[in-house]
């Protein structure tokens, strides 16, 4: 679908980059880029360390970066295709599809683009307990990689404790063991918890819902 | 002395020299710039145009006997650390000035990463057009 987005504004200098930030590789992600038939640069972060650059705390998380390399929208969760879960019918995503082609045709002065206030609620500063959070996913990781899922665990819940509304950390992990043998709980009974906060934030489109 | 693997950023070193105690990591001088990319000079602890200077104060809990501690060096520049006591593994993470404010300036950070047949893309190789940047997973 972002391959049509990507034909359609090919010859106005931009360009669609994508990012599988997915502990188990290119195994796991190859599949869905081969259907997908990928023309645009479509990489791999298996150690999941652009995603922390960018702090992404779900996916699919969607950053427009402006022709001198500044973010202009960033953290945006959204599907190119929505399914409707009771008909199970399947629509485009229009409305945000038109929101870049209105980006890419008026730059800076479209109506999407994110001033300063907004762009900061999607990219709050580190504190200490945000990057710790982060060294015990990576340590968590790399044991569970390794043959060590035991061990891992003690790490993932200490990232998941100390970064909580960070979704990431809990599906990666979830998917490199059992959310229920391991963690107690289930998908729907994680997203009911308070302390994680939404699993995918407002969209904020033009701004009637941000700051 | 014990063997344990130190996860330095992108650094992946296993090591016999390791000596864990109580709260900390002590490891061989010697092998400090092969484990983390620093290295001890006379104007302080150096990698690249980095320096940290090393207060007197803390110096003798930092460098000891032709050892140096690196959990007490992630304190001094205020780098998350996580250990793991049964496979003896550190994980080291980024720096205060990597972390703090990083995104305050909005200008979205480089990387290099490959895709599925190896070759490396940048961001920075994009200059000069929009890009829309996507992250997804499987899971």
């Amino acid at each position: 679908m972002w391959q049509e987005l990507r034909q359609g504004l090919k010859d106005k200098n931009f360009e669609v980059m994508t990012i599988a930030c997915d502990a188990k590789g290119a195994a796991a992600v190859e599949p869905f880029i081969t259907a997908a038939h990928q023309q645009h640069p479509s990489l791999l972060d298996e150690k999941l360390r652009v995603a922390e650059l960018y702090d992404v705390r779900n996916v699919p998380a969607i950053f427009w970066i402006d022709e001198s390399g500044r973010m202009v929208r960033a953290n945006d969760p959204v599907y190119a295709q929505r399914r409707n879960r009771e008909t199970g019918e399947t629509t485009i995503n229009e409305e945000y599809l038109n929101a870049v082609r209105d980006w890419v045709a008026n730059g800076t002065k479209s109506a999407y683009v994110m001033d300063e206030g907004r762009i900061g609620s999607r990219l709050p500063d580190l504190e200490f307990d945000d990057v710790s959070a982060a060294a015990s996913f990576h340590l968590g990781t790399f044991l569970a990689l390794h043959g060590h899922p035991a061990d891992a665990l003690s790490h993932f819940k200490r990232a998941h404790a100390l970064r909580p509304e960070n979704w990431t950390y809990k599906r990666q992990a979830w998917n490199l063991g059992d959310i229920e043998r391991d963690y107690g709980t289930n998908f729907q009974e994680a997203l009911k918890d308070p302390a994680s906060g939404p699993f995918y934030p407002p969209l904020d489109l033009v701004g009637s819902g941000g700051s | 002395m014990t063997t344990a693997t130190v996860l330095y950023q992108d650094l992946e070193t296993r090591t016999d020299g390791a000596r864990p105690t109580a709260d900390g990591l002590w490891v061989p001088l010697s092998e400090l710039k092969a484990l983390t990319g620093w290295e001890l000079k006379p104007e302080g602890v150096c990698k690249d145009e980095v320096c940290v200077p090393v207060p007197d104060a803390r110096r003798h809990a930092l460098i000891r006997d032709e050892e140096f501690s690196l959990t007490e060096f992630a304190r001094l520049i205020e780098q998350p650390v996580a250990r793991d006591e049964n496979q003896r593994v550190w994980y080291f993470g980024p720096p205060a000035w990597e972390w703090k404010s990083r995104l305050a300036s909005r200008m979205a950070p480089d990387f290099e990463l490959p895709d599925l047949s190896g070759r490396l893309h940048t961001l920075s190789g994009l200059l000069g057009k929009k890009v829309f940047l996507l992250f997804w997973a499987s899971w």
